[in-house]
C-alpha cells in the first residue's frame, strides 16, 4: 500500500524562521541561530549572509565525502592527522588529489542547501536568539555567503516540487521498502536506484538513506518519491495489533533494583578470605561484569562467589611432605609463616 | 512487563530523535530483553557488551573521582553508539548515525529511561508473551 499523505509547509515556523533570518540580514549579523524543532539545525551567519547550515536532517559536507566513498575513513583520519588541518582538511584533500577545490566548493554549498531544505521540509519549534557559534563553529563554511531569504526561497520551491509528484514524502516521514519484483541487482537501474533498493528496509527514511549514501536528502526524497510512484518501492504499515519487534520477558518476570537482593541476602555475604576465581564448570558463567548490578532474574538463585575446592591449591600434600621432614618446631613455625590466614594482612 | 509500552517507548525514541537508527533494552547483566535492531548486527552481543561497557564507565567514573556515570558514547566516524543504564536493573542501547544530535538525544533519552524503568519493575498485566509476538 502507497502511503499518500500530502505536504505541507509549517507555516508557523516557516514564518517565525523567515522573519528571523530577514532580521539577520538587514541588521548585517555575526553569529549562528538555533532551530529547534524536528529534525532543526543551525544557521551559521557572517555579516548577515548565510556561510553554512548544520541540520540532523542532512548530511553535511564530511559525511557526503565519506559514505558517498569519495574519500576512505582511513584516508580521511590521515588527513585530519596533518598539522593545522583542523577538522575540516581541505587543503589535504586537494593536495593528495582526493578532491578538486572546485568540487569541494561544490559540496560545500550542496550540503549547506541540503540542510536549508531538510530544517524547512520539517517542524520548526523556536528560532533561539543570534548567539555566538557553539563549540568551534561551523566545519565547512563556504567562503561567499547566501542570502538567507533566497535559500529559503529556494528550499520552499524545492518543497513544491516535492509535494507535486504523484507520490509525494518526506525526508523523514515514510520508511519504504522493495516491492515485490524490485532487484537491487538489476543492471538496467540506475546505480542511484539500485543503492536505494539495497538500504531501503522498511526502517530507514530518506533521510537515512542519504546519510547511508552519502547524497543529498533533498535528491533521496525525490528518487524515493519516483520509485514509490513506479512500483519499485512500497510503503505498508504494520498491523496495529503486532508488536514492532518482538519483547523477551525475563524468566522471573518483572526486574526489581539489585539493592533488594542485597537487603535480603546480608547473612551471605562474599568471604573475604576466599578470593573469586574463575567461576566453576557446573555454574553459570556470568555474561558480563560480574560485579554489576545483577537483574532480579537471578533472585531465587542466591548469587554466590566461586567457592574453591578444599585442597585444591595443593597446599595440604606441600605442608605434610615437608611436616614429614621437619625434625623440630624451628621448621614449623618457618612454616607458619607461609601459611595464609585470614587474619595474617596479605 | 507490559509489552506494548515497551516497545513503543523503543520505537518513539527512533522515530523522535533524528538520527537514531536502532535501540536495544537489555538486563543490567546483559541478557537481550527487546531489539529493534536492523539485520546486521547481533543483539544478543550488543546487549552484553553495552553491559560490560556500562560496568567499565561506572568503575572509571568511581575510580576517577567523576560523579555519577550518567552514560557512555562511543563515536565513530560513522555514528555513534549510547549506552545508558535504566536504573539499577537494566539498559538501554541507542545506535545512531553521524547526523545525531547527541545532546537532543540525551534530553530525549532521560525521561524515556524513567519510564522504560517503570515498565521493567512493573509486574503488572502482560508478563506473558502476547500469542502474535514470538520470543527472541
Amino acid at each position: 500500500m502507497v502511503t499518500d499523505r500530502r505536504i505541507s509547509l509549517d507555516r508557523v515556523g516557516y514564518g517565525l524562521l523567515s522573519r528571523t533570518l530577514a532580521e539577520c540580514g538587514r541588521d548585517v549579523a555575526t553569529g549562528e541561530l538555533r532551530v529547534s524543532g524536528r529534525p532543526g539545525g543551525a544557521f551559521h551567519l557572517r555579516g548577515g549572509l548565510v556561510v553554512a547550515v548544520e541540520s540532523p536532517g542532512a548530511p553535511g559536507p564530511e559525511a557526503l565525502l565519506l559514505r558517498s566513498g569519495r574519500i576512505s575513513g582511513e584516508q580521511w583520519d590521515g588527513l585530519l592527522r596533518e598539522p593545522g588541518a583542523g577538522r575540516w582538511p581541505e587543503a589535504g584533500l586537494v593536495a593528495h588529489g582526493y578532491a578538486g577545490a572546485a568540487q569541494l566548493r561544490v559540496v560545500r554549498m550542496m550540503a549547506l542547501q541540503d540542510a536549508v531544505f531538510a530544517v524547512v521540509a520539517g517542524r520548526v519549534d523556536g528560532v533561539e536568539p543570534l548567539a555566538e557559534p557553539s563549540g568551534s563553529g561551523p566545519l565547512a563554511p563556504v567562503a561567499v555567503g547566501e542570502s538567507p531569504l533566497r535559500l529559503l526561497q529556494e528550499a520552499t520551491r524545492k518543497l513544491i516540487a516535492l509535494a507535486a509528484l504523484p507520490c509525494p514524502v518526506l525526508p523523514d516521514r515514510e520508511r519504504p521498502l522493495p516491492a515485490s519484483g524490485a532487484d537491487a541487482d538489476d543492471l538496467r537501474l540506475p546505480p542511484t536506484r539500485r543503492e536505494i533498493l539495497t538500504h531501503a528496509d522498511g526502517r530507514r527514511t530518506a533521510r537515512d538513506l542519504a546519510f547511508t549514501t552519502g547524497r543529498g536528502v533533498y535528491a533521496v526524497t525525490v528518487e524515493l518519491a519516483r520509485m514509490l510512484a513506479e512500483g519499485l518501492l512500497r510503503c505498508e504499515d504494520a498491523p496495529p495489533t503486532v508488536l514492532p519487534f518482538p519483547v523477551r520477558t525475563p524468566p522471573t518476570g518483572a526486574l526489581s533494583p539489585v539493592r533488594q537482593f542485597v537487603a535480603m541476602a546480608p547473612e551471605d555475604p562474599p568471604r573475604p578470605e576466599e578470593p573469586a576465581g574463575p567461576p566453576r564448570p557446573e555454574e553459570p558463567a556470568e555474561p558480563a561484569e560480574p560485579a554489576e548490578p545483577t537483574a532480579v532474574v537471578r533472585l531465587d538463585t542466591p548469587r554466590k562467589l566461586p567457592r574453591r575446592e578444599p585442597g585444591a591449591s595443593g597446599i595440604t600434600e606441600t605442608l605434610a611432605a615437608t611436616k614429614s621432614g621437619a625434625a623440630s618446631w624451628k621448621g614449623f613455625f618457618r612454616l607458619r609463616h607461609r601459611i595464609w590466614t585470614p587474619d595474617s594482612g596479605t | 512487563m507490559d509489552h506494548e509500552a515497551l516497545t513503543r517507548e523503543m520505537r518513539g525514541l527512533r522515530e523522535q530523535v533524528t538520527g537514531v537508527t536502532d535501540t536495544a533494552v537489555a538486563a543490567a547483566d546483559g541478557l537481550l530483553i527487546a531489539a529493534d535492531i536492523a539485520g546486521g548486527i547481533d543483539p544478543e552481543g550488543l546487549a552484553a557488551i553495552a553491559a560490560a561497557g556500562l560496568g567499565l564507565a561506572r568503575r572509571t567514573a568511581e575510580a576517577t573521582g567523576r560523579g555519577t556515570l550518567r552514560q557512555t558514547v562511543t563515536h565513530g566516524s560513522q555514528g555513534c553508539a549510547a549506552f545508558y543504564a535504566v536504573g539499577e536493573t537494566a539498559l538501554l542501547v541507542v545506535l545512531g548515525d553521524e547526523g545525531i544530535d547527541v545532546d537532543r538525544l540525551h534530553e530525549e533519552a532521560r525521561p524515556a529511561l524513567a519510564r522504560i524503568d517503570a515498565i521493567l519493575t512493573s509486574a503488572g498485566a502482560g508478563r506473558e508473551p502476547a500469542p502474535a509476538v514470538g520470543a527472541v
